[in-house]
């Protein structure tokens, strides 16, 4: 029924296909993005969590977890 | 260049830490009675407050707002002051999102047992409790952003963005599912009804998933797996792509939920589709995480911590590859209903966010205590225990859905059904119920160890209240002149404008449509109004939780349509505030309940389900009988509804109580020729007239000539 009326009322067969076009322009946009990115920035990124400014702490992570 | 020493705050992230551990029990307990009442239904005792129906929301909020949330905060406001090198933002709000988010959950707590219940799936809490939630959530938002805000960090770390998008989407989903009209101090009922209710509930619950159980912890995981590992992340770049596309997908997915439901079939294709489609950034993530730690796995043998986060990402991708499988629509009228849900679930509960929570607690409390972890041993029993937990937990959990949705689909050569007895497929499951509950108990033995274990390593260690920290300041970190995606991150308002856009899309191409259809639904004469008593009769089946074991939608196979009768139509929801479809089949559909067993039946099924049905591992409600039935409420109840669209003329509410009598003493009558004599006052009664009204709208007179005579997918009637 609903599927009927829906069927009929304009502009539903676009949804579809504009949710997949803005999907690939979102995703599109996001490899290119990554790919433009310097990889000395995507170093410095990387490491970020690695140093968080703890006073004499700098090397942790390796001592003290078990 | 200018140096700030300042401190973080390991207060807050303590407190959070402990209330994980004590609301995970307490969580767990609760879904270990639940399932223990599954094969053992007198385990309740009883008592109405912890019937399945009553308990399994407890549970499910315990654990998904509890337990995770709490471990969500803690992990967060942990890694976000490293992230920004800055002290949280506001230490009172801080304190604020943590006694208002306790508050919320001893609130839940009393009232979920009480049976004030809105009915919807993770959002049961009743209006006064929404309005906190919306409240300590501004609150949380305002830290998260006022501590983005005075970072010391020129850019945001890719974890940052992952909480940034939780924090906008969980707000968003949280008001608009709970868009409600207060009908006394407990008692609302949601401005949707039917199909909408129905789809605006699963866009909300699917998502609650994705925004509250796996994107923050996802990145959770981008800063605890680092730090533990001691080495970066294997790609920044696929994280980059991993975020955007996972958030843009995962909003479309909702209506997966509702597959061959009275849903217009291009929304169940659409959510099908992108449900496929998310497989991708999920793996994409999950592989992210794993190589992570190439070339240093010899630590994953000596580190619990490391040894949970494995085990967590590994759940995540088993889980994350099932949900797409589980999404396509011939497989999901196999699942649908059945309890290989439950297994996929608990593979995200206990095995993904579980096992990255005590992952998280692991890495926490030597360093908030500044101490080594008290027993290494201790700790691998936990995850031994855990992990044997989990496979205890959903390999039977497997075997049961698939043997259920095999059965109720199985005809004999004649065809007929073979099970057309519905509590005989129910009765082939028992074994397997209690092999769940063993699972669930190995798991909860290893928390428990787990929770020993961090109260000796705090115990054995010192409090570190602050944590003195050293960065260069704010003025010195200004960006100047970047572009594309580095200029974006650090614009942390540009960043989360853009989130929510994406957020936003996938909800609003699947919710507009369904507001428009509301002029033009044809709706089906024949479907009236619930009268007074069946108002009051069904807001007892919502209170007692019913929906959790019976769904009221029938799909067009032939395998139900045989077994339950016609199959549900979109126009027989249009008063149903809210919709109580459900997700699960313990006990039969009842959408064609009515007028199928008389009166007495009923009756006596209510006192005593297995005096009708043996076997029936329904609980007893025979609190039902004794009760009286508050009217007091009715007026109110029905003046709301009104304003929500059903049709009760003006003043309707001064000769309500009229017709609620005249209704009840007909079925005292109905009643007494089933040799049963009751009070027309009671719960029961109204109870019975909303059973009895069930499905009956389409089945009274002749055929509506505008009533759906075929759905547009006729193929589906052949399975």
């Amino acid at each position: 029924m609903i599927q009927n009326v829906l069927g009929s009322s304009e502009g539903i067969a676009l949804y579809g296909i504009a949710s997949v076009c803005l999907f690939f322009f979102v995703f599109g946009s996001a490899l290119l993005w990554s790919l433009l990115l310097k990889s000395s920035f995507l170093k410095s990124m990387e490491s970020l969590p690695l140093s968080d400014g703890e006073i004499g702490n700098s090397e942790e992570g390796e001592a003290r977890h078990e | 260049m200018k140096i700030d020493t300042f401190s973080y705050d390991n207060k807050v992230v303590r407190a959070f830490a402990i209330a994980t551990v004590i609301w995970g029990i307490v969580g767990m307990l609760a879904g270990l009675l639940a399932a223990v009442e599954l094969f053992f239904p007198g385990a309740n005792l009883n008592l109405q407050y912890i019937t399945f129906g009553r308990l399994r929301p407890l549970h499910t909020n315990a654990v998904i707002f509890a337990f995770v949330g709490n471990g969500m905060f803690m992990g967060i406001y942990y890694s976000l002051q490293r992230l920004c090198k800055a002290r949280i933002f506001n230490d009172t709000l801080s304190w604020i999102n943590f006694w208002g988010w306790q508050a919320i959950i001893v609130s839940a707590a009393i009232t979920l047992p009480l049976g004030l219940t809105t009915s919807k799936e993770y959002a049961e809490l009743e209006w006064p409790i929404d309005i906190a939630i919306t409240i300590v959530w501004v609150a949380f938002a305002i830290n998260v952003f006022g501590t983005i805000f005075k970072r010391r960090e020129k850019h945001l770390y890719v974890a940052i963005w992952f909480y940034i998008s939780t924090v906008i989407t969980v707000a968003i989903l949280h008001i608009v599912n709970s868009l409600e009209m207060p009908a006394g101090p407990f008692k609302s009922y949601p401005i949707y009804a039917g199909v909408q209710d129905a789809l605006v509930q699963w866009w909300y619950g699917h998502n609650a998933v994705a925004f509250f159980l796996t994107t923050p912890f996802l990145g959770l995981m981008y800063y605890f797996l680092p730090k533990a590992a001691n080495r970066p992340v294997f790609s920044y770049r696929l994280s980059i792509i991993h975020f955007w596309a996972l958030i843009f997908i995962y909003i479309w997915a909702g209506p997966h939920h509702l597959l061959y439901t009275a849903l217009p079939d291009w929304a169940q294709s659409l959510g099908m589709v992108f449900s496929v489609m998310l497989v991708a950034p999920s793996w994409g993530g999950m592989l992210n995480g794993l190589l992570t730690l190439r070339g240093v796995w010899d630590k994953v043998r000596q580190d619990p911590m490391l040894k949970f986060m494995v085990v967590a990402l590994t759940a995540y991708g088993m889980a994350t590859l099932e949900g797409p499988m589980l999404s396509i629509k011939s497989v999901n009228s196999l699942s649908h209903y059945t309890d290989w849900t439950i297994a996929h679930v608990h593979t995200g509960a206990l095995g993904w966010n579980g096992f990255i929570i005590f992952s998280m607690l692991y890495y926490l409390f030597p360093r908030l205590y500044r101490t080594e972890l008290y027993s290494l041993k201790l700790a691998n029993w936990h995850f031994w225990l855990g992990l044997m937990g989990i496979m205890f937990y959903v390999v039977p959990m497997y075997w049961s859905g698939i043997t259920q949705g095999l059965m109720w689909k199985q005809f004999t050569p004649e065809g007929f059904l073979q099970y057309p007895n519905f509590l005989e497929t129910v009765l082939q499951l028992i074994p397997m119920h209690r092999l769940r509950a063993v699972g669930g108990s190995l798991y909860i033995v290893g928390v428990l160890i787990g929770a020993y274990n961090l109260y000796r390593t705090a115990r054995q260690g010192n409090f570190e209240p602050e944590t003195q920290a050293q960065a260069p300041a704010r003025e010195e970190v200004v960006v100047v002149g970047e572009k594309g995606h580095r200029w974006l991150e650090s614009k942390a308002g540009l960043l989360s404008v853009l989130a929510a856009v994406a957020v936003l899309i996938g909800g609003l191409v699947e919710i507009i449509p369904m507001f428009v259809i509301k002029n033009n639904v044809p709706t089906i004469s024949s479907v009236k109004p619930y009268t007074p008593l069946e108002v009051l009769g069904r807001d007892i089946y919502i209170r007692e939780g019913c929906v959790g074991c019976h769904s009221q939608m029938i799909r067009p196979f032939r395998s139900e349509t045989e077994r339950y009768g016609e199959y549900s139509k979109a126009g027989e929801f249009v008063y149903d505030h809210p919709f109580l479809w459900g997700s699960k089949r313990t006990g039969p559909d009842l959408h064609r309940i009515g007028r199928k067993y008389p009166d007495a039946w009923h009756y006596n099924h209510m006192d005593d389900p297995r005096s009708t049905s043996p076997g029936s591992i329904m609980p007893r409600y025979p609190w039902l009988l004794t009760q009286k039935l508050d009217t007091s409420s009715l007026p109110a109840r029905l003046r709301v509804l009104r304003k929500l669209g059903v049709p009760y003329p003006d003043g309707y509410e001064s000769l309500a109580l009229g017709d609620l009598r005249k209704q009840s003493t007909n079925i005292v009558t109905n009643l007494k020729i089933g040799m049963v004599k009751a009070e027309p006052d009671r719960e029961i009664i109204a109870l019975i007239a909303y059973l009895q009204r069930l499905g009956t709208d389409i089945k009274s007179g002749k055929p509506q000539a505008d009533a759906d005579p075929i759905p547009a997918n006729t193929t589906a009637l052949n399975r």
